[in-house]
């Protein structure tokens, strides 16, 4: 292992533990005792099969948001709107199941439904890199923008179009059975969506350092003069990262609704977008790193909701725990900056010396 | 309802002149209304305790943000996401703490509105301008002393030229971190202040969605306003408008438009001026942490 890969695993493990104290010590307030609250927290990852596969139900959507920030990203891209995009591919997803599940076959209605999200949420995030391209527009805050507009059409079909026939709340009827993403592992909830996920993180991998786009998307985050000069015309690949970026994120919509929740309801998964960057940013920005850190977030979201139900923790110690390990994360950045420029002072003290 | 944009705008222009983006705006601005309104509920309804609980708690924030971003050199839009997480997380946190789960909802009676006599009698514009509470007034002063400290001061010179060109001003002995940081603290006290308008300065009350997005907005009105104190001053009236008109629509019921389509209003319109605006006035180096060679 070479130091460089060292240094990123101990200090973003340090960084880990580091972030979970500091949440834990805010339990003191409540009274709680952080070690043992702590340990329930993990040990109640543990206690039955259900659970434990719960971990890997929360990371599906998860790695697709890392994914959705993190390929814009390689190429000095912003996309904060993967909320947007995973709010567009569920309302995509619940609203075209709906209407296909009693006229076709399950298996059919899955991969019809999983190609529209793809396009849907393709289109409404090819949509900030076309503005891009085209008007030069900014497109941190274009997809910053976009997600509350997707949000608000969300909640405006959920009242009219989407809502259940009882006409009760805000949500959808349930799906039919047949419409539900398979489960691979029985007795729990674990998806195949999962799997995808899996896929798509590896896919990703595959395409940044081998196909001709990543030749290509890369000098083109690093430097945009530099890929004029290469003669590559940079327009296009911005509305294509932005369209994949988007499809990413309508996948995790897809994966939720049709893997999990088998329907919509209002104010349905705030916080996964801001959590994929997290992810992301953790990785390193690399997509197989991605998959370990959206396995980890996914752990503490069921132990945090655990704890919740347990001892009466409230469900914010899920933001408080993610803030404080994304910040201890951007304070490994430094650190590592900090121990790379001591190696290659003290190379070139003995380079001198010689 | 445009006196928190306004704030939030403002402090943008000074942080993003001297090449610092705040994108911890959006937690800052949490930060500071939640502070605001736990200081002036526990105080019994003293508002000025909320006040000041604000700005101290927004300058807590910038000062961590501006810590991680100017002298630790790390990424402005990722260390912007985490501290607004972390905001949400630790308003949402102590709120419980504090108050437990209510029966009832907590409230303090928000900052009066002091009509300014003869002014305030003026058709329409007398409602708008001069019948509002004491932050919309002050407003009066920190726009026109915005533009004088940075076009007429040499603070002001000094502050854009490290925004510009950080190598010459540091030759020049300009301290480029610590007159950013100085910026960024600045950037913290008023959008302290911009977020405690929205609880104790209008609502009387705190949620975690009490923002809801509107330090972005205030984001991008500073781009919208062309990094100028007069921009960003006409930028929060249009989005002012915008957002009275679709509060207007939504109480009226709106009839063959869906209430929706208004709450999304401000952010479409963000999205729209943001890609018809043309000419920019980009501070050279924004966002680019300023490394010294050697």
């Amino acid at each position: 292992m070479s130091s460089k890969h060292r240094d990123l695993l101990v200090t973003n493990a340090l960084a880990i533990l580091l972030g979970l104290a500091a949440s834990g010590l805010l339990l003191l307030f409540l009274g709680k005792n952080p070690v043992t609250t702590m340990l329930t927290l993990f040990g109640s990852l543990f206690r039955d099969r259900y659970t434990f596969a719960d971990i890997f139900v929360k990371a599906t959507p998860l790695m697709f948001m890392a994914l959705a920030f993190g390929l814009p990203f390689q190429a000095n891209l912003y996309n904060i709107g993967a909320q947007g995009q995973f709010y567009i591919g569920s309302v995509t997803a619940v609203g075209l199941s709906l209407l296909l599940m009693d006229n076709i076959p399950g298996p059919l209605v899955l991969v019809v439904v999983a190609l529209a999200s793809m396009v849907t949420g393709g289109l409404w995030g090819g949509l900030i890199g076309w503005l891009k391209a085209r008007f030069n527009a900014n497109e941190f805050l274009v997809s910053m923008m976009s997600t509350y507009v997707a949000l608000n059409f969300m909640n405006y079909m959920l009242r009219t179009f989407l809502m259940e026939t009882k006409g009760e709340y805000p949500q959808t009827d349930p799906l039919v059975k047949s419409a539900w993403l398979p489960i691979f592992v029985p007795g729990t909830r674990l998806h195949i969506g999962f799997i995808l996920a899996v896929l798509a993180c590896i896919g990703e991998r595959v395409l940044k350092y081998r196909k001709p786009m990543g030749l290509k998307n890369r000098p083109d985050g690093q430097n945009k003069d530099d890929a004029e000069q290469a003669g590559i015309n940079y327009k296009p690949l911005y509305v294509m990262t932005f369209f994949i970026a988007g499809a990413l994120g309508a996948m995790g919509g897809f994966t939720e609704v049709n893997g999990v929740q088998h329907m919509l309801v209002q104010g349905f998964n705030p916080g996964v977008g801001a959590a994929g960057i997290g992810i992301a940013i953790l990785a390193n920005g690399h997509p197989i790193g991605m998959i370990f850190a959206a396995i980890l977030f996914g752990a503490l979201n069921v132990g945090g909701t655990i704890m919740g139900q347990l001892s009466g923790v409230p469900s914010s110690i899920n933001d408080l725990m993610l803030g404080f390990v994304m910040l201890f994360v951007i304070l490994a950045y430094f650190v590592r900056e900090r121990l790379e420029d001591r190696r290659e002072k003290a190379r070139l003290k003995k380079a001198a010396s010689i | 309802m445009g006196t928190p944009l306004l704030y939030g705008s403002l402090s943008e222009v000074y942080a993003e002149r001297s090449g610092v983006m705040n994108t911890a705006i959006e937690g800052i601005f949490l930060m500071g209304a939640w502070a605001g309104f736990v200081a002036a509920f526990l105080s019994g309804g003293n508002l000025m305790l909320g006040l000041l609980a604000a700005v101290i708690a927004g300058i807590l924030t910038a000062a961590l943000y501006g810590w991680i971003c100017i002298y630790l050199k790390q990424h402005q839009i990722v260390t912007g996401v985490a501290i607004n997480i972390l905001a949400l997380g630790i308003t949402a946190f102590f709120q419980r703490v504090i108050f437990g789960v209510p029966v009832t909802p907590l409230i303090v009676q928000p900052l009066p509105t002091i009509p300014l006599p003869i002014l305030s009698s003026i058709p329409v514009i007398g409602k708008i301008l001069f019948n509002q509470n004491i932050l919309t007034y002050l407003l009066f002063i920190l726009v026109p002393a915005a533009n004088f400290v940075l076009f007429k001061t040499s603070a002001g010179l000094s502050i854009r030229s490290i925004g510009e060109n950080p190598e010459a001003g540091d030759v020049a002995g300009i301290r480029v971190d610590r007159l950013r940081f100085m910026t960024i603290l600045l950037a913290g006290i008023m959008c302290g202040i911009g977020g405690a308008f929205y609880s104790i300065g209008f609502l009387g009350m705190f949620t975690t969605t009490i923002i809801g997005g509107r330090g972005w907005i205030a984001f991008a009105i500073c781009f919208l306003g062309n990094w100028k104190p007069a921009g960003v001053l006409v930028g929060t009236l249009v989005f002012g408008l915008a957002e009275a008109f679709a509060i207007l629509m939504q109480s009226r019921g709106a009839g063959f438009f869906p209430n929706e389509l208004f709450i999304a209003l401000p952010y479409i319109l963000t999205i729209v001026l943001t890609v018809s605006r043309k000419s920019f006035n980009v501070p050279a180096v924004l966002g680019v942490p300023y490394r010294k060679e050697g």
